[in-house]
């Protein structure tokens, strides 16, 4: 018996190791100055300074971008999210399904549909919507909101984002850290990286 | 002078107290000690309600069940966590969950739950248990290794990996806190027999799990799915809610104590000022069904202005066109029976402007803004108001 446990550990071992050896192009780095092409080419930003790009993203439309790594901060793209879908990709539509963007979304209703797939997604739950201020994103009107919520790690983390609604989809940018230290000290890099936001 | 009280016969008396228990043995001693570390994450968790009438009220219910000896043994922690649960460790932490409070109606019904995982602890239930789970924790060191190998090594499945070992993480110590049946039986045996010798209504209990199974079973109408699964939900994995159960609970309740007292005010007005928030926890879940069976079921005691906005928060959250007509009315009973009520006023107008109705949409926003005019989101509505405006 434990001769058979030993067997399947061993195993189980190799499969992780080839699987980590057949994916040598983990991150990509986003350098300082260069413009580049964010969440399948739904729009562009010039880093200000050096990013990375992670080999995960969130969701089908979405791309992340963090300095130390998602739990330390973490910019999400999410790039033109069509009516009928939700923010991130869902793990059970049937017993965990997420709120989905409609065609009839509101502006002023997207911090709320932030909230509903962070507390769905992220396990998260308590979640503060801290100021919601009208604002411009990609050069259109939109929204600027900063919010609050601890998950399952029961780290209390702080997040901004800017997001406008541009011929039915959703576009939006979030920044997500940890309210203690990390936050205030990045949330400068994420405007910067905001402001440089354009459609073309 | 009193009479001498009789107890349904199958129901057994609750055991002579035995005072403070120190852990006996290393299996015990070194439990307690994982145990008392994990209660210090807990105290600074940023997720415990540090309400402390709420939590002072919630411990009186527990002593009310269980008796002041016994529950001096208990520190109680209210967890916000809108899932149905609670559980007892231990070294004698209860955690209590915020979605609990939202589900049962009365003390009796709080009382019923919090004993029967008093009766766990009181015959250290998880010791036994955790002495034939330790080959699970040893699979789960393995498991964390290989989770994380796979992690950096595959870009797009991280999160299904994350999903699965944390689904894994959750089974192996699901079956540490999981009761034998057996168990469970002893722990139900013993949380009616301190309902029964309490002054609560121990018919009560039994109705925790008649009503949790609907609810369960609205849910899973709504997602379309046959059957509800019951191991998916944290609590019921661990305490099936089958009819059985719910069965001999209600003939081992004394029959005597039928004509008790539930509670039911004190509870709710011990629950006044959370009721709101735990509603919007619910409600912000996507769980359509549940959430709906939970509203109606306050509701029995009448539809109040707050019932009637979470209905509509539910409603215009969902958003079909439909639902949104739905929501305009449920805010417009809200507003009826409470006109203060400003974010009746803003779910409202916001659910009439969807549904083209623009000019009494903007009224209703104009109202939410003169009611709240520093709401963290006045000056995007107030924007949206003349803009409305000037394109009419």
């Amino acid at each position: 018996m434990t001769r058979k446990i030993s067997n399947f550990v061993v195993g189980a071992f190799a499969v992780a190791l080839a699987l980590a050896s057949s994916s040598a192009h983990a991150h990509k780095l986003r350098k300082q100055g260069e413009r580049v092409a964010v969440a399948k080419e739904a729009f562009f930003v010039t880093p200000t300074r050096d990013w990375n790009e992670l080999s995960i993203s969130a969701g089908k439309n979405d791309e992340n971008w963090s300095l130390d790594g998602r739990q330390l901060n973490d910019v999400t793209f999410f790039g033109g999210i069509p009516a009928g879908s939700p923010l991130v990709r869902e793990t059970s539509s049937k017993n965990d399904p997420l709120p989905k963007f409609g065609a009839n979304t509101l502006i002023v209703e997207v911090p709320e549909l932030l909230e509903g797939t962070y507390r769905t997604a992220k396990k998260s739950g308590s979640f503060q919507v801290l100021s919601t201020e009208p604002g411009t994103f990609l050069g259109h009107d939109g929204v600027i909101f900063t919010y609050q919520f601890s998950d399952e790690d029961s780290l209390t983390r702080k997040g901004e984002a800017r997001a406008a609604i541009i011929s039915g989809k959703l576009y939006m940018m979030t920044f997500d850290a940890p309210r203690l230290n990390y936050f205030d000290k990045l949330v400068g890099e994420f405007r910067a990286l905001a402001d440089s936001a354009g459609l073309k | 002078m009193a009479a001498p009280v009789v107890f349904a016969a199958s129901a057994p008396l609750p055991p002579p107290y035995a005072g403070i228990y120190q852990p006996q043995g290393v299996d015990e001693a070194g439990w307690w000690r994982e145990d008392d570390e994990s209660e210090r994450s807990l105290a600074a968790s940023p997720l415990v309600i540090r309400d402390e009438k709420l939590t002072a009220y919630v411990k009186k219910v527990l002593c009310k069940t269980v008796g002041n000896d016994r529950c001096n043994s208990v520190r109680v922690y209210i967890i916000r966590e809108p899932t149905f649960n609670a559980s007892m460790s231990p070294n004698g932490t209860l955690r209590v969950f915020s979605g609990l409070l939202l589900r049962v109606r009365s003390e009796a019904e709080l009382g019923g739950v919090l004993g029967h995982e008093f009766g766990h602890f009181e015959r250290r239930h998880t010791l036994q248990h955790f002495r034939s789970a330790r080959s699970g924790t040893d699979m789960l060191a393995w498991a964390t290794v290989l989770a994380s190998i796979a992690v950096a090594a595959s870009p797009h499945s991280a999160y299904a990996i994350r999903d699965n070992y944390h689904d894994l993480q959750l089974s192996v110590y699901g079956n540490i806190y999981r009761h034998g049946r057996d168990q469970e039986r002893e722990a139900d045996h013993l949380g009616i027999s301190y309902l029964n010798n309490s002054s609560l209504r121990p018919q009560a209990f039994s109705v925790v799990w008649q009503n949790f199974m609907a609810e369960t079973e609205a849910s899973a109408r709504v997602r379309g799915l046959q059957k509800p699964n019951f191991k998916a939900i944290a609590f019921t994995a661990s305490h099936p809610p089958d009819a059985e159960r719910a069965g001999y609970l209600a003939e081992l309740a004394a029959p005597e104590g039928a004509g008790r007292d539930e509670g039911a005010d004190r509870y709710r007005e011990a629950l006044a000022t959370w009721l709101p928030v735990f509603l919007d926890d619910q409600i912000k879940l996507n769980d359509f069904g549940g959430s709906e069976f939970i509203i109606e079921s306050l509701a029995q005691n009448g539809w109040t202005a707050g019932l009637w906005f979470a209905r509509g928060e539910l409603y215009r959250t969902r958003g079909n066109q439909r639902d949104l007509v739905n929501a305009a009315d449920f805010y417009s009973r809200a507003t009826a029976l409470d006109g203060s009520m400003a974010d009746a006023f803003r779910g409202l107008g916001l659910s009439l402007m969807k549904i083209g109705q623009r000019t009494e949409g903007q009224a209703a926003l104009k109202t939410y803004l003169k009611l709240k005019p520093d709401a963290g989101d006045a000056k995007l509505i107030g924007m949206m108001v003349p803009k409305e405006e000037v394109v009419k």
